[in-house]
């Protein structure tokens, strides 16, 4: 075995394989900081490029792709409260708040060490846990999915905002969205126009939600901050600074990588499952959302911790976790290789270099995210009121490149100003989009439950997994209702 | 009527709506659904119930709780006339923008669009950055996309003779 790991070491420790992966993760970077284009985009862009490669390289660079997109993702979430990709929504939450406080560098570089962190744990996991994990994944039939998703939608609408209450109307606004389409029988629902027969796309409601606003309230309340935010050099994470966050950041890869290797569940679910538990444990918790690192640490080492995670199914089962890895399915296919439990038999060469090399792209994610950060930080010096309509120009143009649909124009539009009736509501805006997300997922289940129950709701508390989720609601909801009591006592006797 | 009391009326009705009107409306039933799997009207209706006594519960709240202290939005001081009129130009220059896709082009609308939402901001110290946002920006953004993504933006019917 060591012979075989020696000498998969030596055939990715080329020149070429290094450039291959530094591209890659560079290129992510940028493609991810920029609202409206996702890690799917880029992925999927360099497919094509791909054919032209040996089997290895060409998957460490779309890894590399993923890796880089997931990172970048928070550096345009600190900077311009815009996340580029869904899985740094949570990051946004006190990202930007710190960059208003002029400490973007700080939270900046809280969002890498966190990413990077969570990215090596997660390979980690990758190397020595995919078959066990792989197992207990495939033991997760739809009523334990549908618990375990509502156990996560109930953490997010419990830990957003001020209120359980709102965070679960903000959750039932998006679930209620998220069925407009076709149904999993084929009946179109709420399609006033035939665009809305194929659904809304989560890219024009996660960016509409999240960075039109910005505009909207700048236009109509006119309060543009003029001052700049600080400079990078001086805002290192400090020592104290990073050990008050290292339980965060492990919890969070932990929480990543074992989210991440469940299909379906992938970064975006983990960074908002380990936000809600940081909070909640964490002494903190009540400053989240204002503007604190650990919120960073928790969101962004969970969403980088799932990236190396989604290919446990991906490479064990032959099953992908999330879009992404789908795309990386169709890539081993293109090179001859066929991913599943044959594939540890037969290219065992191969599965070693594509491990070590996802090593090696966690420290290469490190300085490429160290030299992309002073680039994107230049964007702090743009007054808002340019830079916000540049947002919005970039999300346009973003948005319409993807599916080259006006209507996904006009759905990100139409977003931006729901989410600023939601804004002069205080309805906050996360539950809504993990609802969005989670939503066809979560009624999915439900109606396969009930289906092989024949009708009877029981079967969603009919195995001990199911139980442990529907006690973990409970937990999450009666600790919540106690933490606002508290509050709201406390506050009353201010009053007095 | 106060914030909270409003939130609560403006929840609970949203979601009477969806519930009594929209998916009676425009959920249909299919003629057979196989198996005992549920309807697709089930999901929708019960996340609207859900919704309704969501919104209930908080007007309920709003009622009979002193109204918690709740953070005051930021303004320039502008009177809530004033600020509705900008909320509905604005919403009438996104619908205008989208209105004119078809008959400017992807490529002028949007620096229309971008030229406008600038100003409305109340930005008019930075002239040259106006301009090379409004009008360089969404060119360049184009040629980026159309040449290394290889996305075909629309044209106009106005414009397509001079290629956008």
């Amino acid at each position: 075995m060591l012979n075989e790991i020696l000498s998969a070491l030596q055939s990715v420790a080329t020149l070429q394989n290094l450039l291959i992966m530094i591209a890659g993760i560079w290129g992510g970077v940028i493609v991810g900081a920029i609202p409206g284009m996702t890690g799917t985009m880029a992925v999927t862009l360099a497919l094509p490029f791909t054919f032209y490669m040996d089997p290895v390289p060409s998957i460490l660079l779309l890894v590399a792709l993923y890796k880089g997109s997931t990172y970048g993702g928070s550096v345009s979430a600190i900077l311009i409260k815009t996340p580029g990709t869904a899985s740094a929504a949570c990051t946004a939450l006190d990202g930007y708040p710190l960059a208003q406080q002029g400490k973007a560098g700080k939270a900046l570089n809280m969002a890498l060490y966190s990413s990077v962190i969570g990215d090596f744990i997660s390979n980690l996991s990758l190397i020595f846990f995919a078959a066990p994990l792989a197992i207990l994944a495939l033991q997760i039939g739809p009523p334990e999915f549908f618990m375990l998703m509502l156990f996560a939608l109930t953490t997010v609408a419990g830990v957003s905002g001020n209120s359980l209450l709102l965070g679960l109307v903000s959750a039932a606004l998006g679930l209620l969205l998220a069925t407009v389409g076709e149904d999993m029988y084929g009946s179109f629902r709420f399609a006033f126009t035939p665009d809305m027969q194929a659904g809304l796309s989560i890219a024009p409601v996660l960016i509409g939600l999240f960075a039109l606003p910005e505009l909207i309230k700048l236009v109509v309340m006119r309060v543009a901050k003029t001052e700049k935010a600080a400079t990078l050099g001086a805002q290192h994470v400090t020592r104290e600074e990073f050990m008050g966050s290292l339980r965060s950041i492990l919890k969070g890869s932990v929480i990543g990588s074992v989210l991440g290797a469940i299909p379906g569940i992938g970064p975006s679910s983990a960074a908002f499952f380990s936000y809600g538990e940081a909070q909640r444990s964490s002494k903190r918790g009540s400053k989240f959302g204002k503007g604190e690192l650990e919120g960073i640490a928790a969101s962004e080492s969970a969403n980088n911790g799932a990236c190396g995670a989604t290919m446990i199914p991906l490479l064990a089962l032959g099953v992908p976790g999330d879009v992404i890895t789908g795309v990386m399915l169709g890539a081993f296919m293109i090179q001859g290789l066929t991913p599943g439990p044959l594939l540890f038999q037969t290219n065992m060469h191969e599965v070693y270099m594509l491990l070590i090399g996802m090593l090696i792209s966690s420290v290469l994610l490190f300085f490429a995210g160290k030299a992309t950060m002073r680039m994107f930080a230049k964007v702090s010096y743009i007054p808002q009121t340019l830079l916000t309509p540049l947002v919005l120009l970039l999300c346009i143009f973003g948005i319409y490149s993807i599916a080259s649909s006006t209507f996904d124009v006009a759905v990100l539009l139409v977003m931006g100003l729901v989410g600023f009736g939601m804004f002069l509501l205080n309805i906050p805006a996360a539950p809504f989009l993990i609802a969005f997300i989670l939503g066809p997922m979560l009624e999915e289940n439900l109606r396969r439950a009930m289906a092989i129950s024949r009708g009877d709701p029981s079967v969603l508390l009919s195995t001990p997994i199911t139980w442990i989720f529907a006690a973990l609601i409970v937990f999450a909801l009666g600790f919540t209702l106690r933490r606002e009591i508290r509050k709201s006592k406390t506050e009353r006797q201010v009053a007095q | 009527m106060s914030k909270p009391v409003l939130r609560g009326l403006v929840i609970a009705a949203f979601f009477a709506l969806t519930a009594f009107a929209l998916v009676p409306t425009f959920v249909p039933r299919p003629a057979f659904i196989p198996g005992f799997a549920p309807p697709p009207d089930m999901w929708p209706r019960t996340v609207s119930l859900i919704g309704i006594a969501l919104g209930l519960l908080a007007l309920c709240l709003a009622l009979t709780r002193p109204a918690a202290e709740e953070e005051p939005i930021e303004t320039d001081g502008s009177s809530p006339w004033r600020m509705g009129l900008r909320f509905a130009g604005l919403v009438g220059v996104f619908g205008l923008f989208l209105a004119l896709i078809p008959y400017l082009g992807f490529l002028l609308s949007t620096m229309a669009l971008t030229l406008v939402v600038v100003l409305m901001t109340g930005e008019r110290d930075h002239k040259l950055w106006i301009f090379l946002l409004s009008f360089v920006g969404p060119g360049l953004l184009l040629l980026f996309f159309t040449y290394s993504l290889g996305t075909q933006f629309p044209k106009g019917a106005l414009t397509k003779p001079f290629g956008f």
